[in-house]
């Protein structure tokens, strides 16, 4: 090796990033060159979340438990037969009036003659065929014993609120298009069979059909409505939220006090302490990006 | 007199012959080189099919096909302790000095590892794949390596960019982490002795047709070159799930005669596959090294790949069009490859492969590897522990009850079967003798005892 005067020896090539060509002259194996890692991108895709935004989408949560909180509280008052079937009757057209009104109201495009024909047509329909099956739904669990009817509702119906697709409907409007997955069709499903168990419970053929169609109509529809109101207006979706918790707590503290206390701290875990644990734990968040990564279709595939 | 081996490595892999893959080929190739220098190699993996028992192959490399069945894509079911009598009869019979892990989504090398370093073995694992972060899969993956690898001596990657990414997936230092590229076997992959003519341009691909390789990129090049270009025209070699995909790009745009799909095709008959052609196109989504280029191009072809992962590294720029994975791009890099194709001179491509790529170098870059192994510490149970905690809250600690348990049935198998008592293997060496092979080892031996 020659050494010039200074009696350093010839600088060894400049190191490329490259496999061919053997083992490079004057560089190990295991060199690690300060250009090492230097393409990779950290928490390039995180959102940064803000405290009083999780907060507000958090009430459509609270909102949707509410509503199941509410429909459970009819089951009970009927089973207890402190509501008769007339009310229940009473209760089921009204609401289904109401939801109608806001549909209507809150649509942008005005929905014509033969859609709003097209949609009473349906709704006989799966009133009549409810009335028609009502028999079939009282007795059907007649030979299963109540703990287990209530047991199997308690669990469906949690079962129906962990898998609810919270961030929209799986029925939505003619014209918006959205294939639910599988989750929400799993919930939707669940809470469907809850209805069934819990409407067999009851003495008459009214009942059961009275029963059946408030809780059907509120499952199968609620979110669409939900999700209308919060389209046309998120302080009126707000108003409504914070009402139906009124409510509630109202009407679940005139039945019972533990239950109450129960209900109230799930709303405020679900309002104020999940975002902040939410937002506590976007710190520790660490998404790594580089030339390893998958490269990603900007095409869409279309079998 | 032939000298004793110098080294004696145990190359553990689920992925060996015969199966046909990157994985494989790089275990049989650089073992064939390790044994030319002089090192004694042996080979574990799983029994394929009825190809269970010890085997024979080329060089007198031994290949131990343990009977333990495969349960999904080609790797063993993982027992964790399952795998510990066998591995400690063959590294005591063999009288191995270093072992060598292949690939991470082998399970039975994760096993094998943990064990020789219970043991108190050399350890040394190269990587052959890139691997994601963000899927629940990768997670577990990645905890896995990071077990595997918390305590190992020297680890191998076959590009920069793979060494960054398992750096970062398994924490380890990067002066731990040696980058040795794959080769090629330029004997077996020349061009052809007649060069294609170029009226009729013709590009080959040959891949297995899944979403991994750009198989759905395909569908979108192929019809749009075939409309610009009216003397090009494809050779697919390959089978897969998107095989349906290309047949209906084929029915739609009416390119029978000008697309031929060739189904899959053996190893053996890649190159003369490749040789029909003059431009090898690849256009997968995810490569850590793609041997394939390599093929192709010591074939003669020009190349035209999607700049992922450690592609762009494994060629010389003149040698190798890169675009990005969108099908414009593609089309733009397979029109400039087109236009020059004719300063191509694919003898002259087959003689700069030679040098740029041979196994031999790989051998002598991989027992480089071996020595620095040998030459580390030898720890005992307790500073690897330590190692052990720092890989996670819990998972740490999970991971130093797994290694404890692992050293407490070592021990116990050391009372039941004495290492004494395992019978040491000869060294069979075949040497050549005026082309007469001899089997001199057991002659030694007989020498030695008598």
């Amino acid at each position: 090796m020659e050494k010039n005067l200074a009696g350093d020896s010839i600088p060894r090539p400049k190191w490329r990033k490259v496999a061919y060509g053997g083992m490079q002259i004057g560089y190990d194996d295991n060199y690690t060159d300060e250009s090492f890692l230097e393409e990779m991108v950290m928490n390039a895709n995180v959102v940064r979340r803000d405290l009083l935004k999780v907060m507000k989408d958090s009430v459509s949560i609270s909102q949707y438990i509410c509503i199941v909180a509410l429909v459970v509280l009819v089951w009970v008052h009927t089973l207890e037969s402190s509501l008769d079937e007339n009310s229940l009757l009473l209760l089921d057209l009204s609401l289904l009036a109401s939801g109608f009104l806001i549909l209507l109201l809150t649509e942008e495009k005005m929905l014509s003659l033969s859609l709003l024909l097209r949609y009473i047509v349906n709704i006989s329909f799966f009133t009549t065929g409810l009335y028609i099956l009502a028999p079939i739904y009282q007795t059907l669990t007649r030979s299963i014993s109540s703990d287990s009817i209530w047991a199997v509702t308690v669990s469906l119906l949690l079962l129906h609120l962990f898998l609810h697709d919270y961030s929209g409907s799986t029925i939505r409007a003619p014209g918006a298009f959205n294939t639910p997955n599988l989750t929400s069709c799993i919930s939707v499903n669940a809470s469907i069979v809850a209805s069934v168990f819990v409407a067999s419970r009851l003495p008459s053929r009214l009942h059961v059909f009275a029963v059946m169609l408030f809780s059907l109509q509120v499952f199968l529809f609620a979110p669409l409505v939900t999700y209308c109101i919060k389209k046309f207006s998120f302080g009126l979706h707000l108003l409504f939220s914070f009402a139906l918790m009124g409510l509630t707590l109202y009407s679940i503290y005139a039945l019972h006090r533990l239950f109450f206390l129960v209900f109230l701290l799930l709303v405020l875990l679900v309002n104020v302490v999940c975002p902040y644990w939410l937002i506590r734990m976007q710190e520790y968040k660490f998404e790594i990006n580089g030339p390893w990564d998958e490269a990603k279709l900007c095409f869409d595939i279309t079998d | 007199m032939a000298e004793p081996p110098k080294l004696r490595v145990l190359m553990v892999s689920d992925f060996f012959f015969p199966n046909f893959g990157g994985v494989e080929n790089h275990i049989y190739y650089l073992s064939q080189c390790l044994l030319k220098l002089g090192h004694k190699v042996v080979v574990m993996t799983h029994a394929y099919g009825n190809r269970s028992g010890v085997r024979y192959m080329t060089g007198g490399l031994k290949v131990y096909y343990v009977p333990w069945r495969p349960f999904v894509m080609q790797t063993t079911f993982p027992t964790v302790y399952g795998t510990l009598p066998i591995v400690r009869t063959i590294l005591r019979r063999e009288k191995i000095t270093v072992v060598h892990g292949h690939q991470a989504f082998s399970t039975l090398c994760h096993e094998a590892l943990m064990h020789a370093r219970t043991m108190g073995y050399k350890v040394v694992f190269t990587d052959h794949s890139l691997y994601g972060f963000a899927d629940v899969g990768s997670i577990h993956m990645n905890k896995v390596l990071q077990f595997s690898l918390a305590d190992i001596d020297q680890a191998i990657c076959v590009s920069h960019t793979s060494k960054e990414n398992t750096v970062l997936r398994s924490g380890l230092s990067p002066g731990k982490v040696f980058m040795i590229p794959n080769a090629v076997d330029t004997a077996m992959f020349k061009p052809a002795s007649v060069r294609p003519s170029t009226d009729i341009i013709t590009i080959v691909v040959i891949s297995r047709l899944v979403y991994r390789k750009g198989a759905d990129l395909l569908v979108e090049v192929i019809p749009e070159v075939c409309r610009l270009y009216p003397n090009v025209r494809f050779i697919v070699g390959g089978d897969g799930p998107k095989h349906v995909r290309l047949e209906e790009m084929r029915e739609k745009h009416s390119l029978q005669d000008r697309v031929e799909m060739l189904g899959a095709v053996p190893h053996s008959r890649v190159r003369s596959v490749l040789v029909t052609g003059h431009i090898f196109l690849n256009s997968s989504l995810t490569e850590a090294f793609c041997i394939a280029i390599l093929e192709a191009a010591s074939c003669g072809l020009l190349t035209v790949s999607t700049r992922v992962g450690g592609v762009p590294e494994v060629l010389p720029d003149d040698m190798v069009v890169l675009a990005e994975p969108d099908p414009d791009d593609m089309v733009r890099a397979i029109e400039k490859a087109i236009s020059i194709l004719p300063s191509i001179n694919p003898e002259e491509m087959h003689n700069r492969m030679k040098k740029l790529y041979s196994w031999q170098d790989v051998a002598k870059r991989t027992e480089i590897v071996y020595d620095r192994a040998l030459k580390c510490s030898n720890r005992n149970l307790l500073e690897r522990l330590s190692r052990f905690l720092s890989c996670g809250a819990w998972a740490g600690k999970l991971f130093c009850m797994v290694m404890i348990l692992d050293y407490l049935l070592w021990r116990l198998l050391q009372l039941l079967q004495p290492d004494e008592d395992i019978e040491e293997a000869p060294d069979i060496r075949l040497c050549h003798h005026r082309g007469v092979e001899v089997a001199k080892g057991l002659m030694e031996e007989d020498k030695v005892r008598n």
